[in-house]
């Protein structure tokens, strides 16, 4: 039961971790090496709310804002120069990444910051205790995986992204503003990163270099899922599945490599990953 | 005849010799620099620029896979790692007599480069991405400190290992060793990019299919560099293992890893001696400022890489390249060997099928675009496929030469099913395919662009660069009749649409291949070239005995050179038969003016 | 016919354009009026769909003027020369094969409040699509495609439709079904057509002048009429 619940609530975390960088690799076809740094941004965003005497939940609403904005400046000047050099747009992000952390650590100082938890406590569930933070990261990623299907399912953004992303040149010569779709999403793709950011505080000790760690996951989560964020979904699960029970049975350092090798694995056999499917 | 060779020729091969002055004297200057800097740097220099060296040498390694061969790779650290830690883990638990310091050593050597087989065999296959690769050399250093961390007494876990014997030299000997290294392997690789088999890295980034197609496989040569780079990274782990002493799992992770990348790109990617420099200034500049400025200095370094990126992909190195060119106005003077005749080894044997097609279908998901092709080729014919666009023909032409194209039915070549062999294997075969758009390698010269398309007849040196290009003669008559004999030195980036495609076609030539297949050859060519490039062909089957087969569009060229002609249709073979016949059948008529429903 | 005309849609002045090194349309000039139907004829490979291309803004103009109601027309992006009244039908990867018929209309109008209406446009002429909007464009025939990538580009009552080789693939029926559509359009509404063919009935049907393109040029141009089926065929022959 407890394996249960954790393989659920970390498949659960991953996606609220990965949707964002999923946006970005399917509309604009890279990946967005930054998306640790941006986690980062907002758990920090978190800090400094906590700091002005917010309320902590306001930290998500700000966090999702400033993640927007900063992305949306980081697609104008850097992204887009790069459009026709997906490895060098790896490279790129992953300065602009040094470059925040390095920002961030000037701001705040290199070391842990402490907020209050956004929720403490345990709660009984079928005779295990178990924490209500975890419980509450199955229902926040429902609640962002059910708003973004309808975002791109159901509005005029998400009908003219998943052009975008089937047939680009199809997309623009029907006179959609392709540049346009990609600013927007990047822009949305960064506010998830950031919101992520302020959902992960309770979980992980909030540092300037904090999403590094993150990002690898994420990133090997949204090659394997290609652009479905269905695919997205099945990903999280299985291969939290793969890493708690690794983690459980064999030894928690190599569970912290298996979703990476699995991943690889997977994609050496099927390089669209689990889309297909 | 060897005298016209000689006459064709117009510019001196440069000997070997002069060739190495330069470099020689710059190796040798930098030697001596390293042998006397310990007596001049204080403790504190001469220890960080020890390690600095190590690192430069590691960053001659990435710059060899990037900068020249395309393959961005965060893995380098990881077979670093491995060799440090198979010495001091050696050292710490077997023992440190000279015997098992050899056995580190060659330990150290070889376990990075079996590691490095198992991740090019995983990175490189037939179809994969540049991407993949990088992914997997993004997860490999991810794996080995896990695996160190997870290590206990052994690797010392997060501790690292220390206090192991190393070797009885001081911090000057170290200083010197690495040092040397590292300018024995700065000029090795030199030498062997300068060289003939050097050329391979840039064509295998430039065009890997192109490569396929000369018979060389490409993938082969991606395993075949990233395990020799392993094995030398391995071995600066084991001078880094003995230089400093101690080892952590830092030392193999991916952000040292990147940290390479980030050194190579700022230096310039591709120039070897940028990167060497970058490594250096860069991380002496990091360990000194350590005390005052740290993060503002990585801010700066964060800041001008992604610049650098940006709008100066080429690194500091391109900068000074161009700034010293305009001052200098010095013109890259490339060695230009002589063209000389090939010794023609035409074995022909006339009448026996060449090409044999049985049953032939090939669909994309529900969408059939062939079916029942049936088809023979002998040596002597000028075949000649025609048909409206989407009728199938580059598809055909592409299950002709590429046997891991998912087609039914039957394929032979010299009555061999190609069935399952990728394209330098059909290519072994005696099959030459000559792309729609110029498929040649754009970052080299005419003359290294003949020389690789020679590599599977004649291997090419790892040291210098032969002073003879030998071709065989229809590729010398197509360099003479198109002018291009006279721009052997000229980069293939400054020739016509029309050369480059003449270029092409002395390549293919150049690999006497029995069966040659041009798709739309004439595309974009004069008149005149076109009358030249159509006089070749028909020399070419008339009396060479290849057999030729050719998708046109331009049906005046077709019907003036071909032997026999064969129309595509839907995806089926409508026609097949002589020229007059095929041109004035009543079914072509109706295809072409657009009342075909077959 | 190589004055400027004001009261001509569309002025070509020694365009030119291509992809990488080659210049595939290498010089054209070509004036379509008002109302007029212009069929491109011409073998494979001599540059007709880069031509529309071109037009349309999706490949960059390389040397040469084009001209909107006899004004030069600076860079455009193909959303501006959409917004100003060009449609095109693409000769290949035309439909979004996985979305909607209903999706696939709904990405060709600016926002959704003008979907009813272009909707309504596009049923007058295939009433069939009204019933089968629900339906995933991939699971249509080859030629219920093109019939609804036509109605896509009718679907705005555009000033000057580009139409790349409709008729490919098509039952002589429905080839007689366009050619209706296509007059009809340019007796009602007055739209101006450039349309690229390998198909010469088709093209001559359809059409009020024609020109044929050769290694990126206009080799010759005329009315159409009783001699111009042989003299085009003569340029398309073997």
């Amino acid at each position: 039961m407890l394996l249960l619940l954790d393989i659920l609530t970390t498949a659960a975390i991953l996606f609220v971790v990965s949707v964002g960088l999923l946006a970005i690799f399917g509309v604009l076809k890279i990946i967005n090496f930054a998306h640790g740094a941006w986690l980062t941004i907002g758990a920090y965003c978190a800090v400094v709310s906590v700091r002005l005497g917010l309320n902590p939940w306001a930290g998500l609403p700000i966090a999702f804002v400033v993640g927007a904005l900063l992305g949306g400046v980081a697609e104008l000047f850097i992204i887009r120069p790069l459009y026709r050099r997906p490895l060098d747009a790896i490279l790129a992000t992953w300065g602009l990444g040094i470059v925040i952390g390095q920002l961030i650590t000037l701001a705040f100082g290199r070391d842990v910051q402490l907020i209050p938890n956004l929720m403490s406590s345990t709660v009984r569930v079928l005779s295990v205790d178990y924490s209500v933070y975890r419980l509450f990261m199955l229902f926040a990623a429902l609640a962002i995986g059910a708003l973004f299907a309808l975002t791109i399912e159901g509005t005029r953004l998400g009908l003219s992204a998943r052009a975008v992303i089937m047939n680009e040149t199809l997309a623009r010569s029907l006179g959609i503003d392709t540049d346009r779709v990609r600013l927007t999403t990047f822009m949305i793709g960064a506010g998830l990163a950031a919101l992520a950011g302020v959902l992960l505080t309770p979980l992980t000790s909030v540092d300037p270099n904090m999403g590094v760690a993150w990002l690898i996951g994420a990133f090997m989560l949204v090659m394997v899922a290609d652009t479905s964020y269905l695919a997205l979904a099945a990903a999280c699960l299985i291969f939290s599945g793969a890493q708690v029970l690794v983690s459980t049975f064999v030894s928690p350092v190599l569970g912290g490599i298996s979703i990476a090798v699995l991943a690889a694995l997977v994609l050496r056999i099927n390089p669209r990953g689990f889309s297909r499917a | 005849m060897p005298e016209d060779a000689a006459l064709l020729d117009n510019r001196p091969g440069w000997t070997i010799a002069s060739e190495w002055r330069v470099p020689a004297a710059a190796a040798v200057g930098a030697a001596l620099i390293v042998w006397i800097a310990p007596l001049v740097l204080g403790a504190f220099a001469a220890n960080v620029l020890t390690r600095s060296m190590i690192y430069a040498t590691l960053a001659v390694t990435v710059d060899l896979l990037w900068g020249f061969t395309g393959i961005l790779t965060f893995g380098q650290a990881a077979f670093f790692g491995a060799g440090a830690y198979a010495t001091a883990m050696t050292m710490t638990s077997l023992g440190s007599t000279p015997a098992w310091m050899a056995a580190a050593l060659v330990l150290a050597i070889i376990l990075p480069m079996v590691l490095g087989l198992v991740v090019g065999w995983l990175s490189f296959y037939h179809g994969s991405t540049p991407l993949y690769a990088s992914v997997i050399s993004l997860v490999f250093p991810i794996v080995v400190t896990q695996l160190v961390y997870s290590g206990g007494l052994l690797t010392g876990s997060s501790s690292g290992l220390v206090g192991y014997d190393t070797l009885p030299l001081d911090l000057e000997g170290f200083f010197r060793l690495s040092g040397l290294v590292m300018v024995a392997v700065t000029l090795a690789a030199w030498i062997f990019v300068r060289s003939d088999a050097g050329k391979l890295l840039v064509a295998v980034r430039d065009n890997d299919i192109r490569c396929a197609y000369l018979g060389v496989s490409p993938r082969r040569v991606q395993i075949m560099l990233t395990v020799a780079l392993a094995g030398v990274a391995g071995f600066a782990g084991f001078l880094f293992a003995h230089a400093s002493g101690v080892i952590a799992p830092e030392n193999t992770g991916f952000l040292f890893g990147t940290q390479l990348v980030i050194w190579v790109a700022l230096g310039g990617r591709g120039s070897l001696l940028g990167p060497v420099l970058a490594t250096l200034a860069i991380d002496y500049l990091s360990a000194s400022l350590s005390g005052d400025l740290p993060f503002l200095w990585q801010l700066v370094l964060g800041t001008a890489f992604v610049i650098i990126i940006i709008f100066l992909p080429d690194g500091l190195a391109g900068l000074a390249s161009r700034a010293s060119a305009a001052i200098f106005r010095s013109s890259k003077q490339t060695r230009v060997p002589r063209v000389a005749l090939a010794a023609s080894h035409s074995a022909v044997e006339t009448s026996a099928t060449l090409l044999k097609v049985t049953g032939l279908a090939r669909s994309f998901g529900s969408l059939s675009v062939l079916e029942n092709i049936n088809l023979e080729i002998h040596p002597g014919e000028l075949v000649s496929i025609v048909g409206p666009n989407g009728a199938g023909k580059t598809t055909l032409i592409r299950c002709l030469s590429d046997g891991s194209e998912p087609f039914k039915g039957v394929v032979e070549i010299a009555g061999k099913p190609i069935k399952a062999l990728t394209p330098d294997r059909v290519v072994a075969l005696g099959v030459g395919r000559k792309f729609q758009v110029a498929s040649i390698f754009e970052s080299l010269t005419v003359a290294e662009c003949l020389r690789l398309a020679r590599t599977t007849s004649e291997t090419p040196s790892g040291i210098g660069s032969a002073p003879l290009l030998s071709l065989p003669t229809a590729s010398v008559e197509i360099l003479r009749l198109t002018g291009l004999i006279d721009l052997i030195g000229f980069p293939v980036g400054l020739l016509s649409h029309g050369m480059k495609q003449a270029l092409e076609l002395a390549m293919v030539l150049a690999l006497e291949p029995r069966l040659i297949l041009l798709d739309e050859p004439t595309a974009g060519l004069t008149k005149a070239e076109r009358a030249t490039i159509g006089a070749v062909l028909r020399h070419l089957t008339a009396e060479a005995g290849y057999a030729i087969i050719l998708v046109e569009h331009d049906l005046d060229f077709v019907r003036e050179i071909s032997s026999r002609i064969v129309v595509l249709h839907q995806g089926r073979l409508v026609l097949d038969g002589a020229v007059e016949d095929v041109v004035n059948s009543e079914t072509v008529r109706t295809i072409y003016s657009g009342g075909g429903h077959v | 016919m190589s004055e400027a005309r004001s009261d001509e849609v569309l002025g070509l002045r020694n365009i030119s354009s291509g992809y990488g090194a080659v210049s595939v349309v290498k010089s054209v000039t070509l004036s379509v009026g008002p109302g007029e139907i212009v069929a491109m004829l011409g073998k494979n490979g001599m540059g007709k769909s880069t031509l529309l291309k071109t037009i349309l803004r999706l490949i960059p103009l390389r040397s040469g003027v084009i001209q909107i109601r006899g004004i030069d027309q600076p860079d455009l992006t193909p959303a501006q020369m959409i917004a100003w009244g060009l449609s095109y039908v693409p000769q290949e990867q035309a439909l979004f094969q996985d979305l909607s018929i209903r999706d696939n209309l709904r990405l060709a109008v600016r926002n959704d409040g003008e979907l009813g209406a272009a909707l309504d446009h596009a049923f007058d002429y295939f009433p069939f699509l009204r019933e089968r909007l629900r339906q995933k464009a991939g699971t249509l025939s080859g030629g219920e495609q093109k019939m609804l990538i036509l109605a896509r580009a009718l679907m705005l009552r555009p000033r000057l439709l580009l139409i790349d080789e409709i008729s490919e693939g098509l039952q002589p029926s429905v080839v007689d079904r366009v050619v209706g559509v296509l007059r009809d359009e340019r007796s009602r509404d007055g739209t101006a057509m450039l349309v690229v063919e390998q198909n010469l009935d088709f093209a001559l049907r359809v059409a009020d002048r024609w020109a044929v393109l050769k290694m990126g040029e206009i080799d010759d141009e005329g009315p159409c009429g009783l001699e111009a089926h042989a003299r085009v065929l003569e340029h398309l022959s073997l």
